[in-house]
């Protein structure tokens, strides 16, 4: 499923990929589609909170397409969440 | 991880639109201090200064109330607090200058001190509605205008018709409200600065607790971790990546921004008055309604009242539209400097009704409380106005109120 939340700025990607998340069949993968830097940091960890794992690709300029799919077993919050603000500073700065 | 980045490709090709923006903003302020005077043109480096810290490091007033109530996620609200008693530091000094004896109970001119009453708990829960609805408050709706935000426009458009409402109105709220009410200022009322300030720093730094232990409800998001530090090699890569660490897209920390934005409303307080932005769009937005006999005004009484009011005499140039300026030139100036200008539109139509009721409610409420987040709570904490902590708690249930609407939005 894909979730284009281009345009939109905080709390609505977060808010949006929750609730996709939450109807979203299990075992299936959910793509976000956004140009709000905040959301790489945000969005990630609403996924992770629902044991998502995210990989974060760069989709043109200044546009990210976020990968959110069903962990296997139980994510570890405190390591995913380290990751995930590291990734975001990482990538927001190229 | 420790590699060497070569400088992003991406700036070399667009290279001439960074002097140009930065030239441009030396360039208007140079113009000013030379056409309009020192201050006008001190307070429109101020305004750029304010942009360019809101832009670099994303200090949103509206997120930090509604971070916490929404996601638990408090960074933001502390951040704000920290800010708060740097600032307050910083303005006692200035205010003891001004007023050295604050036992004859007169409060120095320039603080902002306003009266604290129903026109100041109304406007705080009005704009804290607002501000969540419309996604930004008044200064932050001014520095993503200046980033490219679409929808931050629609949201000024709400704003000015609030403000233009509430100058109409204004009377009634002054003769059943305003006039009557004192404006508490806490060295007065405690006799002195340093019961002032101890109780102001020790109820920040409690709410600051109180924060921790709500944000320990949820997992938490860290802070940004800092950038590896690269090996720099001669002056040339140390500047390279200074100017990294300053205009780099992973931006400064909430707190760096709050304590910089404190330390510039010190400056301002030192010159004239402290940072405050409604002002300046109040009195524009009258001007233009003058043009066709249309205007309201001077405010009746507002001569007498501190708080970021649409002002006197001058017509168009005062520190606050200067102010006000500045912040959209100077956040517009950052974030061509980082390469994070575009222009931007969402895609959800109804984003942009939400963005000019969430305005009308911002403009309204600041008129009555007489500033918005910045001029009634960052600039009046720090003055040691009663009035800046019930305009903050009224704000708070305002967010709350505005949660509950957002929540239930498509």
């Amino acid at each position: 499923m894909e979730l284009d939340v281009r345009g939109e700025m905080c709390p609505y990607p977060a808010m949006k990929a929750r609730e996709a998340l939450a109807k979203l069949p299990a075992g299936e993968c959910l793509e976000v589609l956004t140009d709000h830097a905040p959301a790489l940091s945000t969005v990630p960890w609403e996924g992770a909170k629902l044991n998502y794992r995210s990989t974060i690709e760069p989709a043109g300029r200044g546009t990210w397409r976020i990968r959110l799919e069903p962990a296997e077993g139980t994510l570890d919050q405190k390591q995913a969440l380290a990751e995930i603000a590291r990734r975001a500073a990482e990538l927001s700065k190229g | 991880m420790t590699t060497i980045t070569p400088a992003a490709p991406s700036t070399a090709t667009r290279l001439p639109v960074k002097p140009l923006a930065l030239g441009a903003a030396i360039a208007a302020a140079w113009l000013l201090l030379d056409q309009r005077g020192f201050a006008i043109g001190a307070f429109w480096l101020i305004g750029v200064a304010f942009g360019v810290v809101l832009q670099r490091s994303r200090l949103c007033f509206a997120g930090a109330f509604r971070d916490l109530i929404l996601l638990g996620d408090g960074r933001l609200f502390r951040a704000i607090l920290v800010g708060l008693a740097v600032a307050t530091v910083g303005f006692v000094f200035l205010e003891a200058r001004l007023a050295p004896d604050p036992g004859f109970g007169i409060a120095p001119a320039g603080p902002h001190i306003q009266p604290v009453g129903i026109a100041t708990v109304v406007g705080g829960v009005l704009f804290g509605v607002g501000m969540v609805l419309a996604g930004g408050c008044v200064s932050g709706s001014l520095w993503r205008m200046g980033e490219g935000y679409v929808a931050s426009w629609v949201a000024m458009a709400g704003i000015v018709a609030g403000t233009i409402v509430a100058n109409r109105q204004w009377a009634w709220w002054y003769d059943n409200d305003i006039r009557e009410r004192t404006a508490v200022w806490l060295p007065a009322e405690l006799g002195g600065y340093p019961a002032a300030l101890a109780l102001t720093l020790a109820a920040l730094a409690g709410l600051y607790v109180l924060v921790l232990w709500w944000e320990s409800r949820t997992p938490k998001m860290p802070e940004f971790p800092a950038p590896p530090p690269e090996p720099a090699f001669g002056l040339r890569e140390q500047l390279r990546q200074g100017w990294e660490r300053v205009w780099g897209g992973h931006g400064w920390s909430y707190t760096t921004g709050a304590v910089a934005l404190a330390v510039i409303s010190v400056f301002a307080l030192g010159l004239q008055v402290p940072l405050g932005v409604t002002g300046g769009i109040s009195l524009w937005a009258d001007n233009v309604l003058g043009w066709f006999d249309a205007g309201a005004l001077p405010l009746k009484g507002s001569e007498l009242l501190a708080g970021c009011t649409p002002g006197g005499a001058e017509k168009w140039f005062t520190v606050r539209t200067a102010t006000m300026l500045g912040l959209v030139a100077g956040a517009f100036t950052a974030s061509v400097l980082s390469g994070e200008f575009r222009l931007r539109r969402p895609r959800q139509r109804s984003r942009y009704v939400q963005a000019a009721a969430g305005g009308l409610l911002m403009g309204y409420a600041s008129v009555i409380a007489i500033g918005c987040t910045i001029g009634a709570f960052f600039s009046s904490v720090p003055s040691l106005a009663l009035a800046g902590w019930v305009y903050g708690i009224a704000l708070f249930g305002g967010a709350w109120i505005g949660v509950a609407l957002i929540r239930r939005l498509p």
